[in-house]
């Protein structure tokens, strides 16, 4: 499985977690007993955690040949995540070089220290491609002359344009110690928003494990870009907990939103894979026993009836499967499964996450206003308040007549997506499942960014993952977008000033006499 | 025994005060190239040095003074008799009063310092005249990040948000070379803005709006931190500075004004 494709995935790193600790606490470390810690893991979905024990240790299989663990990242090639790494490719042999006693002329395209001793060596293409020389590494580069000694096998000799990767994964690793010192404590090491200090805060910290994300430029369907992300990281999200990263630098940011994505790919992986094999669980083995039993009780009636009235042909019901023979049968279906199927599935998921997160990047994701920002006057205002009161639009029903975030849709008891069940407390909550508070517009605090094409965007592809709607296409033209910017941009400023700037009475004068 | 000790206590001063001596060669001494890049934290380091001065005086005196009084006690001959000094009236004049002196000398030599720093609300230019400095921005402290927000180009600061009000975070941008006023809030906890290169520590109190006055000599960047342990994440609240030319600061608010109000829309033309 692991090298289901020749080069399919690889195995980049073996530092230890208390490595990355100890960098992060420095001499505390010691003291706070950080190396003896439980070891960073990747936690596992509830969903994965209640399937019958083959096909828990099937998807757990999986997802370690294709991601690994905290401290052996794997890097699935087929996932667009720029693992990092030099490309060079064999160019014609110089004199003096014998690609048969390991040397080799290439030509680097990307950053040339990578090629540094000890760097791993992927063969992309040519006879050493795959699974054979997966131990290559960097022997010496010399820069002058551009040839390159690897140590591994000499056997077989690569040819003429044969492609490779030095230093592979290497911004992947990166990016983790960035994600382990600065973002783990509230998103948790597998990106599941449960860090430990994620308790205490409101909202949560984001479960990555959707694939969801709410503050997007993108299209109501795509998934979030590698822009959005840079930008949550860079400036943080104004009104929560997460805080911005500015000073993190642009190496060290690229590196972590590259490795959230691949946290959020590795999440909705297993999410999707519990999800085709949610006929494997305990539960629904209790409960096929359950209706078998029921089934059986009433034919039984039915049968002593038939009997009691003197029919002698009646057939006795079959006796409810038992169930330890229920289990079994599940577990022979999916051994069954797992031989014809299971490859198959988790192929498609693959794909179908890579197509994904691949079209998010493209410009045709993006939303882009067709018309310039509509001017922003009374009259414009007015037709946006207009707009905003409809029952095209209903932002009233969730963000309330004044715009306080306390429409009457905050007061009603919602549905849990996909099901009949309600939840148990009233007013919104978003797909993680906790509670959610329309915002309160009048405070001027605009989390996915404050710039108008910003909630533009807001507007056109609704907020992913919350019950809040979006407009463009179909419900609004971008100009009647654009009126509603500018009246709920307004609101901060209109009279009397919320009380939250000039609460708490005791304020000192800043306007001071002029010095003389 | 006694002579070992005595030369131990003697020894230890002498180390202390080396120690001081070298620390600014070796770097142990102020934050970055050392000096002070604020008008008025020269001012700070000159009062500092004055008062470590002091200080270095009296320790030395009180070190020698226990060195003395120890050796002679440690090789006081068995027939000799000590002097018995406890109660002394005049002794006990002497040190009150002088120290006093010290303190109240002090205490009134720094005031003008203080005052420029926390109630003048101006600060002497380089040509010695008081100038009202300029309300350049609101900073607001949370929980674990500053947020700015600073007027349009060429408007004064207002107390309540302005539609066309710039917001930044983790960056204050600032013109140099001259004095401005910052107004520091927060909107949790108690933090504080430590500025050390330019000697600015100031806490923000919540509920108050705090004028802080200094100015920035250079064009160049200053590291900024919380001076006030306000939670698990207070290590994080480091920012910095941007003391940029008058001309160059106000490039930065046009083209800091151009992205905030971006409207997303590209001619066909120039779309990438
Ligand atoms: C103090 C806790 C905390 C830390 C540290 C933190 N975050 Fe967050 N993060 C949050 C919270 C809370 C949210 C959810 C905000 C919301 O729902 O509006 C969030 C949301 C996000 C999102 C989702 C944005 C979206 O559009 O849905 C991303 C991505 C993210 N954080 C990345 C990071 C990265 C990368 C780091 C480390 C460099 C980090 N976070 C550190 C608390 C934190
Ligand atoms: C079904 C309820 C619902 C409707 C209808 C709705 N919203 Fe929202 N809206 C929300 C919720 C919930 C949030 C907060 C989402 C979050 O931060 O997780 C929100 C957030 C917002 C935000 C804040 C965006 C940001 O960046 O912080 C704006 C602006 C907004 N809505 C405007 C509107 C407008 C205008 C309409 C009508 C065109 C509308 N909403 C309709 C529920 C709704
Ligand atoms: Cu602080």
């Amino acid at each position: 499985m692991m090298f289901r494709h020749s080069s399919n995935h690889r195995s980049v790193t073996t530092a230890p977690w208390q490595l990355v600790c100890g960098l992060a606490l420095g001499i505390a470390s010691g003291l706070a007993g950080c190396g003896t810690g439980p070891k960073a893991e990747f936690s596992y979905r509830e969903a994965t955690q209640k399937l019958i024990p083959v096909a828990r240790k099937a998807i757990k299989d999986t997802l370690e040949d294709g991601f690994g663990t905290p401290h052996n990242l794997v890097a699935w090639e087929r996932f667009p995540v720029a693992y990092g790494g030099a490309k060079a490719s064999v160019v014609a042999a110089a004199e003096g070089v014998q690609p048969a006693s390991k040397t080799i002329s290439v030509s680097v395209e990307g950053d040339v220290s990578k090629l540094a001793s000890g760097a791993s060596v992927l063969w992309l293409t040519g006879t050493r491609a795959g699974e054979k020389a997966a131990a290559d590494t960097v022997d010496t580069y010399d820069t002058k002359t551009k040839t390159l000694t690897w140590s591994g096998s000499a056997e077989p000799a690569p040819g003429v344009g044969d492609v490779l990767i030095v230093g592979f994964g290497h911004a992947l690793q990166k990016g983790r110690a960035v994600y382990m010192k600065n973002c783990m404590h509230c998103h948790g090491v597998s990106g599941d928003g449960n860090g430990s200090t994620a308790q205490f805060l409101n909202p949560r910290p984001r479960d990555y494990r959707l694939g969801v994300f709410k503050f997007t430029s993108t299209l109501s369907a795509e998934k979030v870009s590698r822009d959005d992300l840079h930008r949550v990281v860079k400036y943080g999200i104004p009104g929560t907990y997460m805080p911005s990263f500015l000073l993190l630098g642009e190496e060290e940011t690229k590196s972590v939103v590259e490795y959230v994505r691949w946290l959020a790919m590795r999440g909705e992986f297993e999410k999707r894979t519990d999800d085709d094999l949610g006929d494997f669980t305990e539960d629904s083995i209790v409960d096929t026993v359950k209706k078998s039993k029921t089934a059986f009780d009433a034919a039984k009636v039915a049968y002593d009836a038939t009997l009691k009235a003197g029919d002698k042909d009646a057939v006795k019901p079959d006796a409810p499967i038992k169930l330890t023979d229920a289990r079994k049968i599940a577990t022979e279906a999916f051994a069954k499964f797992q031989a014809s199927d299971l490859d198959q599935a988790v192929e498609d998921t693959a794909s179908f996450l890579a197509e994904a997160w691949t079209r998010a990047d493209d410009e045709a994701s993006r939303i882009a206003p067709t018309v310039p920002r509509v001017a922003d006057d009374a009259a414009s205002r007015e037709r946006g308040r207009l707009l905003y009161m409809s029952d095209k639009t209903k932002c009233y029903t969730c963000h309330g007549l004044l715009g306080k975030g306390n429409g009457a849709a905050t007061e009603d008891f919602w549905k849990k997506p996909g099901t009949e069940e309600l939840y148990p407390r009233r007013g919104l909550h978003d797909a993680w499942g906790n509670p959610l508070q329309p915002r309160n517009l009048t405070l001027g605090q605009y989390r996915g960014g404050r710039r108008p094409v910003d909630v533009f965007r807001r507007l056109y592809a609704g907020i992913k993952g919350t019950p809040m709607p979006g407009f463009g296409k179909t419900a609004l033209k971008d100009e009647e977008i654009w009126d509603i910017v500018n009246f709920v941009m307004s609101l901060q400023y209109q009279s009397p000033q919320p009380a939250k700037t000039n609460a708490g009475g005791h304020v000192v004068a800043t306007d001071m006499p002029e010095a003389k | 025994m006694g002579k070992l000790w005595s030369l131990f206590f003697v020894f230890s001063a002498v180390i202390a005060v080396a120690l001081c001596w070298f620390a600014p060669d070796w770097n142990w001494w102020f934050p970055g190239d050392g000096k002070a890049h604020s008008t008025l934290g020269g001012k700070i380091d000159d009062l500092f040095h004055l008062i470590l001065i002091i200080v270095a005086v009296t320790f030395i005196g009180t070190q020698a003074a226990l060195g003395y009084v120890l050796w002679r006690g440690a090789t006081i001959k068995p027939e000799e008799k000590a002097l018995f000094s406890h109660g002394s009236h005049s002794l006990e004049v002497i040190w009150t009063i002088v120290p006093s002196a010290v303190l109240l000398f002090i205490a009134l030599y720094q005031l003008d310092v203080w005052a420029q720093f926390r109630i003048k609300g101006a600060i002497r230019d380089s040509h010695g005249k008081m100038v009202r400095p300029e309300p350049v921005a609101e900073l607001t402290a949370r929980q674990f990040e500053w947020r700015i927000r600073y007027p349009a180009k060429g408007k004064p600061l207002q107390p309540q948000p302005q539609p066309d009000d710039i917001y930044s975070v983790n960056e204050l941008h600032i013109p140099s070379g001259r004095p401005v006023e910052v107004t520091l809030r927060t909107d949790d906890v108690q933090h504080a803005i430590f500025i050390p290169e330019l000697r600015i520590k100031q806490d923000a109190v919540a509920s108050l709006k705090i004028p802080v006055w200094f100015d920035a000599l250079e064009n160049r960047d200053y590291e900024m931190l919380c001076a006030e342990l306000c939670g698990w994440g207070h290590y994080k609240m480091k920012a910095k500075v941007v003391a940029r030319s008058d001309a160059d600061f106000d490039a930065w608010k046009e083209q800091a004004s151009a992205e905030q109000f971006d409207d997303g829309f590209r001619k066909p033309a120039e779309a990438k």
